[in-house]
């Protein structure tokens, strides 16, 4: 009826050097992502829970916003849309690293925020008594226990994230899944390249979720206990 | 409806907008095709999962993990491009973006719906037991009522992300509001450029969706209260 010839993918070493490279590509666009939103996602929660006048309010717009619309979407207006509006000219992987800096910065601010208020309020009405101002209260109190209680979720949505940005082959950048469809252009075995694709995701996301369970006991594990 | 939009905002926009706000449609039916389809699915897996059964509960954990690591990119291109190709008939793009996210669905929804029920404390478990409840009867009866409270915001927090996985579906050629905007502001027509188009998306999706992560906070927050 049908048979599978995965040899045709495994065999060439053109098409194992473009799964190697996309898998590159794919990972360092994800992991810069992941820490250039994650820096810009602190300072929003931080706003956000702060209630600084006017600014908290349009970081929760931009955060609701960014959460509530597809991330295909705000990679095309990125890579189309505003190029077009202010008429400048960027390599397609820099389009790619941009919206999805601004896909994970949406999510972990909500996360850290939701953190940061789910402080118990003794704890800063204690450390308010003992006279700490709101930064020593901010960064010792409030911070590094959102951080060990938010980290699983920091983790598996930085995981999620990572499982779609295959997409980001759509506006050009040679990550995984532009390489597979390459391949699968080239070759017409769509069915086995897709499970190998398939394969090679699960593996990698494998890998960060063990990294980052390993970073997170270098650092704070420690403190968790 | 579409006469008094195009007579507003004038012939191209007019035009586009309404025939976007027609393509909504089929985000709608495929969302709540995939909600209704992956909430059965799910139900069965989640029952498989918690039954005092090593084989199906492995079964089912294994279900949950394999889907929950797929990409649902993945899953569409392989049911969109894959199985066609291998099995040499073309496949519906309905089928395959209904398929695709059905499966993706009834992983992420059971292993919601299993936290939910495992959340029920369990001294209920065995109170049900005390009183010669089975273990479908204890579950229908006594747990099944305490867990919906639990799950329903993160429930609906998912459809949130159905909504916005149902935009992938265009890859695979499923005619919904992504393609439709993405075949505007492909065309040369002064008016759609793509600085135009894809913030009007944005909004007809955040539209679909605001309301709903709304609605699971508010839930979130009356839990909060009551517990």
């Amino acid at each position: 009826m049908f048979e599978l010839r995965f040899f045709e993918i495994y065999r060439s070493q053109e098409y194992l050097f473009l799964l190697f490279d996309g898998i590159l590509v794919s990972t360092a666009l994800t992991i810069f992502g992941g820490i250039f939103g994650f820096i810009i996602a602190f300072i929003l929660a931080a706003l956000i829970y702060w209630r600084v006048f006017g600014i908290s309010f349009i970081s929760t717009c931009y955060v609701d916003f960014i959460r509530n619309t597809p991330l295909i979407v705000q990679i095309f207006f990125i890579t189309f849309g505003l190029p077009a509006l202010f008429g400048y000219v960027w390599p397609f992987w820099c389009h790619a690293l941009l919206a999805l800096t601004i896909n994970f910065s949406g999510y972990f601010a909500e996360i850290l925020r939701s953190g940061y208020e789910s402080t118990p309020k003794g704890q800063i009405e204690a450390a308010s008594a003992l006279n700490l101002n709101k930064k020593i209260v901010f960064r010792k109190i409030i911070l590094p226990q959102t951080i060990i209680k938010m980290f699983p979720s920091l983790s598996s949505q930085f995981i999620f994230i990572f499982l779609t940005t295959g997409i980001i082959s759509e506006i050009g950048v040679t990550d995984l899944t532009h390489a597979g469809l390459f391949i699968d252009s080239r070759i017409f075995r769509s069915f086995e390249i897709f499970i190998v694709l398939t394969f090679l995701y699960i593996v990698m996301s494998l890998v960060y979720k063990s990294s980052l369970e390993i970073i997170f006991k270098i650092s704070l594990g420690r403190r968790a206990l | 409806m579409e006469g008094l939009i195009i007579n507003i905002l004038g012939k191209p926009e007019g035009i586009i907008i309404s025939q976007l706000i027609a393509a909504c449609r089929f985000t709608i039916y495929l969302s709540l095709i995939a909600f209704v389809g992956g909430g059965i699915l799910g139900i069965l897996i989640t029952f498989l999962r918690i039954i005092p059964n090593k084989f199906l509960n492995k079964f089912s954990f294994s279900y949950v993990w394999l889907f929950q690591s797929v990409p649902l990119l993945m899953l569409l291109f392989l049911t969109g491009l894959g199985v066609p190709r291998l099995l040499g008939y073309d496949i519906d793009p309905w089928i395959a973006a209904t398929l695709s996210l059905v499966i993706f669905t009834s992983a992420y929804l059971s292993e919601v719906w299993r936290g939910s029920i495992i959340a029920v404390s369990q001294g209920q478990w065995e109170a049900a037991k005390s009183i010669n409840l089975n273990f479908t009867l204890s579950l229908v009866l006594v747990i099944i009522p305490q867990a919906f409270k639990y799950s329903v915001a993160p429930t609906i927090s998912f459809l949130i992300q159905i909504i916005k996985g149902t935009s992938l579906a265009y890859i695979i050629g499923f005619q919904d509001l992504m393609l439709l905007g993405k075949r505007w502001a492909n065309a040369p027509v002064p008016g759609s450029e793509p600085f135009i188009i894809f913030p009007i998306m944005a909004v007809m999706y955040f539209c679909l969706c605001y309301p709903l992560a709304v609605y699971a906070k508010h839930l979130e927050k009356k839990i909060l209260i009551n517990n």
